[in-house]
């Protein structure tokens, strides 16, 4: 579904992916580990369009996008929620994530959409009025996938979904990741918390100085030694 | 007492006007996150547009928005275009060189076709008065203040009961997330720095019409919209509002009670007494906005 093929990119003049090979299989969950630095989130940024690679190309269902802007990427069906909290934090759960709709000229259309969204996250209409920003960070994880959903995305990118959140609504969150999933979505996830990410993933990718040094499936990446011993404190079979 | 009321109706029409030329600069900030230097000689440019259209071609001064608005709101659109989103490290400091070189060239343009004499707008109602009561209230000012309400309720009904207004607030909260979800920011941004350029057009003419002016007026102008957005909050553009309203009218009560001299002084004294204690300013978030 996403090639990506010797893809260098940075910031300024800090280059930061030095030759990114990596193919996302349609309908997988693919988890992308590997330590501070290694250029995981730049990938993100750069398959969405916030960076332009420098050289390579990345096709998405065999249309080369590297030097397509955040906003055509969007229209091809990707869809990345980052880092950071990106909620806006003055404006209600609702605004936000009908704001998740932008591109879609059919308000009628949006409305449909904003329905289903709610069915799947129910937290958008329960506080639907309330102001993003005074939601808790899971919370706010939540509405954040409920706004990915509203364009139909095929592929969502999520930038370390467990930053910064307690174990319990850890599990909520990663709930929520198998609920994007069954509902037809491929998804490509970068993650520090190794564990909990491989855990919930079909595959895994582990990158290192902005190069991919493995992949295989989630249970090939878990159990392979040097990797375990590397990044994981051991092999999760151990842990 | 008649005194004091009366610098307190004074500040408020005054205040109104201020609040429509801070308003772009807010706004502008709050989106791009540059300090536009250029506002006060935007605004000094809108009234020479406006003294020009009604010296060689008679035109009123309120009807000729009509042609200066939608001129100055090409002019900021290019601006941002040349010369703000070339910028790509450092923008906010960067931008105040920048729009104070844009400010220079405007200030030299304006000096080489109007020279650098004190110059005023004339109309039949910017030299009559009404009564109220024991008020006595100038045309112009009435006439400035409500075209300053009206164009600020016009603002504020873009930005919260249209799409595009939505895409604003959203570049303004988050611009990373806004890019996310589709929304081309750098469309956005010029759009809304030629809004704020526009909006000055009309700041130009309401204050040309109470205050002589040469090219060189910018320079007061700025210090004093730059105040009132630190003051009210950067980014905010209803803390822009009530800060003109308390600039405008400490000055004019404390030149009542104390003295002229002071007024300034003792605004600015306030000023400070507040930043010590809000340092963000009346409405504004000491949080920076994510990027």
């Amino acid at each position: 579904m996403l090639t990506l093929h010797q893809v260098v990119a940075g910031y300024n003049d800090s280059e930061v992916l030095k030759g990114v090979d990596l193919e996302v299989a349609k309908g997988s969950i693919t988890c992308i580990v590997g330590p501070n630095g290694a250029g995981k989130s730049t990938l993100l940024h750069t398959i969405s369009g916030l960076l332009h690679p420098w050289s390579g190309d990345i096709f998405f269902e065999g249309r080369n996008i590297a030097h397509l802007n955040p906003r055509q990427i969007l229209e091809a069906g990707i869809v990345q929620v980052p880092q950071n909290h990106s909620l806006f934090t003055e404006m209600t759960v609702r605004e936000n994530v009908r704001l998740g709709g932008y591109l879609v000229k059919d308000a009628s259309k949006v409305n449909r959409t904003l329905a289903e969204v709610e069915e799947l996250f129910p937290i958008v209409r329960e506080r639907a009025n309330d102001k993003a920003g005074n939601l808790s960070g899971g919370q706010q994880r939540l509405v954040e996938f409920a706004r990915s959903l509203m364009l139909n995305p095929k592929l969502i990118l999520l930038d370390e979904p467990s930053m910064g959140l307690d174990p319990r609504t850890l599990k909520q969150v990663f709930d929520k990741v198998a609920v994007l999933h069954e509902s037809g979505r491929t998804i490509l996830l970068v993650e520090q918390n190794v564990r909990t990410g491989l855990s919930a993933s079909t595959h895994g990718v582990v990158m290192e100085s902005g190069k991919v040094r493995l992949t295989g499936t989630n249970t090939e990446i878990q159990h392979h030694p040097e990797i375990g011993r590397l990044y994981l404190g051991g092999t999760l079979a151990e842990a | 007492m008649e005194l004091i009321i009366d610098a307190i109706i004074t500040g408020i029409l005054t205040g109104g006007v201020y609040a429509l030329m801070a308003s772009g600069l807010t706004l502008v900030f709050g989106v791009m996150e540059i300090i536009n230097i250029a506002q006060g000689a935007f605004v000094i440019l809108g009234a020479y547009l406006s003294y020009a259209l009604a010296q060689h071609f008679h035109i009123d001064l309120f009807l000729g928005l009509l042609i200066t608005m939608p001129v100055m709101f090409v002019l900021g659109v290019l601006i941002q275009v040349l010369f703000i989103r070339p910028l790509k490290r450092d923008r906010t400091m960067l931008s105040i060189l920048v729009t104070f070189a844009v400010a220079l060239i405007i200030e030299g343009v304006l000096t080489i076709l109007f020279t650098a004499n004190i110059v005023t707008l004339k109309a039949p109602y910017i030299t009559q008065s009404f009564r109220i009561g024991n008020f006595y209230l100038s045309y112009i000012y009435v006439y400035g203040f409500l075209l300053s309400v009206v164009l600020l309720a016009g603002l504020y009904l873009l930005l919260y009961r249209t799409k595009f207004g939505q895409s604003v607030r959203a570049s303004m909260l988050n611009r990373t997330a806004a890019q996310l979800i589709g929304i081309d920011v750098e469309r956005v941004s010029a759009l809304t720095f030629g809004i704020g350029v526009a909006l000055t057009a009309a700041g130009g003419m309401a204050f040309g019409a109470t205050t002589a002016f040469n090219p060189g007026s910018s320079y007061d102008l700025i210090s004093r919209l730059l105040t009132i957005i630190v003051l009210g909050g950067m980014g905010s553009l209803s803390g822009a509002l009530i800060a003109s309203l308390g600039m405008l009218i400490i000055e004019n009560v404390t030149a009542v009670v104390w003295s002229p001299t002071w007024s300034s002084t003792v605004f600015f004294v306030l000023l400070v007494v507040i930043l010590i204690l809000r340092p963000q300013g009346l409405l504004g978030k000491l949080e920076g906005r994510k990027q």
